[in-house]
């Protein structure tokens, strides 16, 4: 477990949590309010409200200063309209011949990789890997500190 | 100081690339850090890595969605943990 210790409180890291648990107080409130039980498709609704509270408050957290946080954000905006044409033709920005041709693969799962040169690639990379350690990291402690705090409720 | 790339910025070199891809190896998980590995194998295990993080996402979302359906999502309780 963490220790109490005050330095390098990671402020990215709290800012993660304390967005995705708003996102999960509001998911909390809609499913309490639903009959029970859930029918497979309203089970599966609600896993990929959760993945998407997930990406959502990543992408909202980190804001507009990273290429990969801006493609997030633009890809949840236009998720009502559930377009998933692209709207430009593929650009190719891959100008260092085929020597690194593992960049292909890597824009394909850095959001927003493929509009970026690889340059911009590979930075974004860097970052949003930290996100996501960030996220599953907190997603992992949500649900230890709900086992460990259930278990010991007194019935 | 290395000379930045001040020519027109579409000529990026390959050894520019190779230092970014280097920079990316120490956030890879576990054995990857120590040893001199080539920036293929670099971009190949990053590539894997991230997927790997997607999916644990997905997993993980899955099993909090069921902490929700069980009603013993208090997040209150959690914030306080979480702020430890």
């Amino acid at each position: 477990m963490k220790s109490t210790s005050p330095q390098n409180p990671n402020p990215l890291k709290k800012k993660l949590a304390s967005r995705f648990l708003k996102a999960m107080k509001k998911l909390s409130h809609k499913i309490s309010s639903s009959p029970s039980p859930p029918s497979t498709a309203e089970r599966r609704r609600r896993h990929r409200a959760v993945r998407a509270a997930a990406y959502a408050s990543m992408a909202s957290a980190v804001g507009p200063r990273r290429a990969w946080s801006r493609a997030l954000l633009r890809k949840l905006r236009s998720k009502a309209t559930a377009t998933s044409g692209r709207k430009t033709a593929r650009r190719n920005p891959r100008n260092i011949g085929t020597r690194f041709l593992g960049l292909n693969e890597l824009c394909d799962v850095v959001p927003g990789g493929k509009a970026m040169d690889s340059c911009s690639l590979l930075s974004e990379t860097g970052h949003y890997i930290k996100c996501l350690r960030a996220q599953v990291q907190i997603m992992r402690e949500i649900l230890d500190s709900s086992s460990s705090s259930s278990s010991s409720r007194i019935l | 100081m290395s000379s930045s790339s001040r020519d027109r910025s579409s000529r990026i070199t390959e050894d520019e690339i190779n230092d970014l891809i280097l920079k990316l190896q120490p956030l890879l998980p576990d054995s990857m850090s120590n040893t001199r590995v080539s920036a293929s194998m670099i971009l190949k295990e990053t590539c894997n890595y991230l997927k790997k993080l997607h999916k644990e996402v997905d997993d993980l979302s899955e099993r909090l969605s069921q902490l929700l359906a069980s009603g013993s999502f208090d997040a209150d309780t959690i914030r306080a943990l979480l702020r430890r």
